[in-house]
């Protein structure tokens, strides 16, 4: 191992090249047991190297003083998220039976304690297995907050108080990121995605504040569970940055499935008041909500770990800045994850610890690859995009682009009686025939996007969709039958033709 | 028609037209599908699960049309350029794209019936009308058993236990079925191909017999797709077939499926998620002969673990009903009573029988399939047929490609030969299976090196619900090449996670082409782009000697 971090020294990646005889405690040092950090921690140490890694004890909400092994991801992210997503999409699937032949009761109750008990049966078991993971793979765990002292050196401050402090020829930065509050008087009185995931009980009545996937996810979850939601954002769509045309989809079905939307409209003021909290918004409407959510971004992580003092730079909003292979301006320290605020998606965060054990400990550096990353909402019905979007293709693209579109009644709906579409897009290179970007909106969109993720990322054309024979009866099968084009799009952006 | 045949030697009559479309291909007779080996390799499963292809064949022997004289005839006029007998999805998919092109078309079809014979079909056609939709339809209705108990995990709760109400299924069910056939049918209108109800026969190579009147066409297509075929056993009139499962008066008590394939597992989860009880029996150990041997061990287990009870290695010998009504089935090994219901599902046979086929000289198979070139031609060049009467790749979106390869080669001027390649599949069994590509088997006979990556885990919603519910995933990845040959999942959502893998399959995407793609999380279907470590390097030639290097780059640590 330390052979092998010489080399990456003699390859010139590191000028200090002639420390080759000081010894570290850990040949890498990891700042936080999320998907980023365990996943580098691990592959290093499969590659020789010895490892240590830090992170807060385990708890559900997170804090400068508490966190978990496995994460955002595992602990209050894509994981307890996609389960109360499960739970909540059970409510409009028992009402779809009835029409197959169920006869069900008028009503039927949903015990939210039930679900958060479950769910957090699952992320103990989850916070146990990765723990596990770092130790089968010989990487070493201290429980407590890890603070950079040094280019080489991380204190830890153990759960007792105690501080021990460890050399590491390499520190990576894997602390991750925290949901933002906006500043609005009484903004303490509102909770964030943490809280969400973890409440006493269930809201009958929720506001929910932001346009973002968390926004949108958090709507469908309350919704499908029975409680009026109120969803306000800034924008005319939520889901900025997503393709326009399936933003307007997304719309479209959360309201089709009852929740209230207020777009371009801000939360002035929170009040605590008998029935509830009183919610006021910029038009000057009132609201009352057992609970009010701040779904208004993420900040980086990266307050309590005293870079500043080493001169690690950070962007405005406080991310990390790294270069391709998630090194800092400080040749021994590097960071991954949405610490760095480049793709925060946990498949992202692999890439980049994957890439970084590689770079570091394998001997082969590797630059995390960015282009077409799918990605999926997991709203009710989900959202799922990889490459493009049609804006950003009119930007990008040269010439003529050829979008294809398909709207069509899932079939469970033709019995159920459901008023929802599917909704599929290819935006295509008219000169190359590639496919420069997929979108779907509706059931089962993430798992259908994966494999047409594949098909993108190595360039496939339209020509190489339509010969691939289709799966009958299937929603994905639209993928590989859409023959005529919805409309021509070129270069300037205008639309030549409508069909 | 002018001229009568009484012979199925080819008429000289029909060399005009025929050969004026060889000319156009200049291809045509050095490239011939080699259909004995495409039947000889489909008969061993029933899918096409190979790159099936297309071998220059070596014969100088002309076909027969581009010897007879050409211009000796002249040109008649017929009253349509096309006369399709049958419209399910081949037959409707072929005149519709031939009308499109600005071919005269007419199609026949039998008059509706949720149960085919041979005097009722009915627009749509099999997939329509007794296979895909109902059954899909069926399959949904019957998940909801399963998903009230994930639910009650999931903190729902039933004051009293979901019942189901068989007739209310049934009946929108079939309120479904005939809007489809209406929407087939204004298809068929808007496309301004003459749907003629009734009884196609071909009369000769270019006249189509309908209730006794006769229609003149250029070319004739024959897509009268399949039938299932119960074997003749004692007491098998009181067996019923898949067109009598899908509307069945009342949902059965107990019943027996005897069979092993596709239409045997999901029959078999369908009745199973409405709570009757079932027993399948299978001549094999496993079921779905043709299918990955992991694939078949993992459904098998997954489905007996939902209640279905397996009786393996039993072939059915006789039906007898009882004096209470119920019937019993008696095999090799036994007898098991108290039937409410006996369901063959024991295989599909071509619908070519009265057609007048064998009269004009269409060749058929011992299985009575239309023997057609790889352009869906049969023997006469002026009748060519497709989809499952051909009995070669028996899919829907095959017999959709195949009607519109035949479209273009007949009337855009673009011979077109269906690709059989990479064609994926679904199993809409509980849980499913969704495929494309090579088995292990098929890809160790073809290729010898292959490595095998699998994965089988506990989905997140199953940890959740306590249920026994698991994944299995299977990638065969060429050893020299690095080409994924094959991709099998059994699984939820099987069937929409395998379209986009298809298309990177049939691409030709290499399995580092798979792992650099980012998965998407959490889904199921990330396990694909995320799997390390190969299960098991086989190798042909060498026995295993550098495994662990290998291993680990392929680990990519």
């Amino acid at each position: 191992m330390a052979s092998l971090g010489r080399k990456m020294l003699i390859d010139g990646e590191v000028e200090n090249s002639n420390e080759g005889d000081v010894r570290y405690d850990f040949d890498l040092f990891v700042i936080g047991a999320g998907s980023g950090g365990v996943r580098a921690g691990r592959f290093s140490a499969q590659s020789g190297a010895k490892v240590g890694i830090c992170e807060l004890p385990f708890h559900p909400i997170s804090s400068e003083v508490v966190g978990g092994v496995g994460g955002t991801c595992v602990i209050r992210g894509c994981v307890p998220k996609k389960i109360l997503v499960y739970g909540a999409a059970f409510g409009p699937e028992l009402e779809d039976a009835r029409n197959f032949g169920w006869e069900l009761n008028e009503r039927i109750d949903f015990n939210w304690k039930k679900l958060l008990h479950k769910k957090t049966e699952e992320i103990v078991r989850l916070n146990g297995i990765y723990k596990r993971l770092l130790s089968n793979a010989g990487v070493k765990l201290f429980e407590g907050e890890g603070r950079v002292v040094g280019p080489n050196e991380v204190e830890v401050t153990q759960l007792d108080g105690t501080k021990i402090i460890y050399s590491a020829k390499h520190i990576l930065i894997a602390t991750g990121s925290r949901a933002q509050r906006p500043a609005i008087s009484g903004q303490e009185l509102a909770i964030t995605s943490d809280e969400a995931l973890s409440l006493e009980e269930l809201p009958k009545r929720a506001v929910i504040l932001g346009g973002g996937y968390i926004a949108v996810e958090f709507a469908s979850i309350w919704r499908g569970m029975g409680a009026t939601v109120d969803l306000c954002f800034r924008k005319e769509l939520p889901l900025r940055g997503f393709d326009d045309e399936m933003r307007a989809v997304v719309a479209r079905n959360l309201e089709g499935r009852g929740i209230h939307m207020h777009p371009q409209t801000t939360l002035t003021e929170l009040v605590k008041t008998e029935e509830g909290i009183k919610v006021r918004t910029d038009h000057g409407e009132e609201l009352i909500a057992d609970v009010v959510l701040f779904a208004t971004g993420r900040a980086p992580n990266t307050k309590r770990l005293n870079l500043e003092a080493v001169g690690v730079e950070l962007d405005k909003i406080g991310a990390i800045k790294v270069d391709e292979y998630s090194r800092t301006n400080i040749p021994s320290i590097w960071a991954i994850g949405d610490v760095t605020n480049r793709v925060n998606l946990t498949p992202v965060a692999l890439m980049e610890g994957t890439c970084f054990a590689k770079t570091v400990f394998g001997g082969q550096p590797t630059k995390p690859d960015y282009v077409h990353i799918p990605c999926a909402v997991f709203c009710i019905p989900p959202l799922s995009v990889v490459g493009l979007t049609e804006e950003q293709a009119i930007e990008q693209a040269n010439g003529e682009l050829l979008v294809f579109t398909s709207s069509f009644n899932p079939m469970k709906n033709t019995i159920s009686g459901r008023q929802e579409k599917t909704i599929m897009k290819l935006v295509v290179e008219a000169e190359t025939d590639k496919v420069l970007g997929a979108s779907m909106c509706g059931p089962d969109a993430p798992e259908i996007m994966q494999g047409i993720a594949i098909a993108l990322k190595c360039g496939a054309t339209k020509a190489q969709f339509d010969s691939t024979v289709g799966i009958h009866p299937s929603a994905a099968e639209e993928f590989v039958t859409m023959r005529s084009v919805t409309r021509h799009v070129d270069a300037a952006g205008k639309p030549r033709t409508n069909l | 028609m002018a001229t009568s045949l009484s012979t199925p030697k080819l008429s000289t009559t029909l060399t005009f037209q025929t050969l004026s479309l060889c000319k156009k291909f200049p291809n045509f007779p050095s490239y011939q599908f080699r259909t004995l080996d495409v039947g000889v390799f489909l008969s061993s499963g029933r899918w096409s699960h190979s790159f099936l292809r297309c071998r220059p064949i070596t014969t100088t022997t002309p076909r027969a049309e581009s010897t007879n004289g050409a211009g000796s005839e002249p040109a008649r006029n017929y009253d349509f350029d096309l006369f399709t007998i049958g419209a399910g999805s081949g037959g409707v998919r072929a005149s519709r794209f031939a009308a499109n092109f600005g071919a005269s078309v007419a199609v026949c079809e039998l008059p509706f019936s949720t149960v085919s014979s041979d005097i009722t079909g009915g627009v749509g056609g099999t997939c329509v009308l007794r296979g895909c939709v109902p059954k899909k339809l069926l399959v949904y209705a019957s998940k909801y058993s399963h998903e009230f108990e994930e639910s009650c995990s999931f903190g729902w709760n039933y004051e009293t236990e979901p019942k189901h109400d068989w007739s209310t299924l049934i009946a929108n069910k079939n309120a479904e079925l005939q809007r489809l056939n209406g929407i087939y049918k204004n298809i068929l209108k808007n496309a301004g191909v003459q749907l003629i109800e009734g009884r196609g026969k071909v009369v000769d190579p270019h006249t189509v017999n309908v209730n006794g009147k006769l229609y003149s066409a250029k070319n004739i297509l024959i897509s009268v797709g399949g039938r299932p075929f119960i074997p003749d056993i004692p007491g098998s009139e009181f067996a019923i077939d898949s067109d009598a499962a899908l509307d069945l008066p009342s949902k059965p008590t107990k019943i027996a499926i005897v069979g092993g394939g596709y239409i045997a597992v999901e029959f078999a989860g369908i009745f199973n998620g409405l709570s009757s009880e079932v027993h399948v029996f299978i001549r094999q150990k496993k079921v779905l002969r043709g299918f990955d041997e992991e694939i078949r061990d993992f459904v098998g287990e997954q489905m007996a673990l939902r209640g279905i009870e397996f009786h393996s290695e039993e072939s059915p010998q006789a039906v007898e009903k009882s004096s209470d009504g119920t019937f019993s089935l008696k095999t090799n090994k036994g007898t098991v009573d108290g039937f409410s219901h006996i369901m063959f599902a024991t295989g599909r046979k071509p619908n070519t029988r009265n057609l007048g086929l064998e009269d004009v000289g269409v060749k058929l198979t011992k299985n009575g399939a239309i023997e057609v070139d790889e352009y869906s031609r049969s023997s006469v060049p002026s009748i060519w047929a497709v989809g499952d009467a051909t009995d070669r790749v028996n899919l829907t979106p095959v017999a959709l490609m195949e009607g519109g390869a035949l479209a273009k080669t007949i009337f855009a001027n673009e011979p077109t030969r269906p690709d059989y390649r990479a064609i994926p599949s679904a199993v809409f069994s509980q849980p499913p299976i969704g495929q494309v590509g090579l088995t292990e088997e098929q890809a160790i006979k073809e290729y010898g090196d292959v490595d095998i990556f699998t994965a089988n885990f506990r989905p997140l919603k199953a940890t959740l619900s306590g249920l026994p519910d698991r994944v299995f995933m299977k990638l065969i990845v060429c050893a020299k090449t690095d080409i994924v040959l094959g991709l099998h999942m059994c699984g939820d959502d099987a069937p929409e996670i395998v379209q986009g893998f298809a298309v990177a399959v049939k691409s030709g995407l290499t399995k580092s082409d798979f792992d650099a793609t980012v998965g998407i999380h959490p889904t199921t279907a990330e396990e694909l782009v995320t799997m390390r470590t190969p299960a098991r390097k086989v190798r042909r030639s060498v026995p295993e000697g550098k495994t662990d290097s290998e291993i680990k780059a392929a680990a990519g640590v």
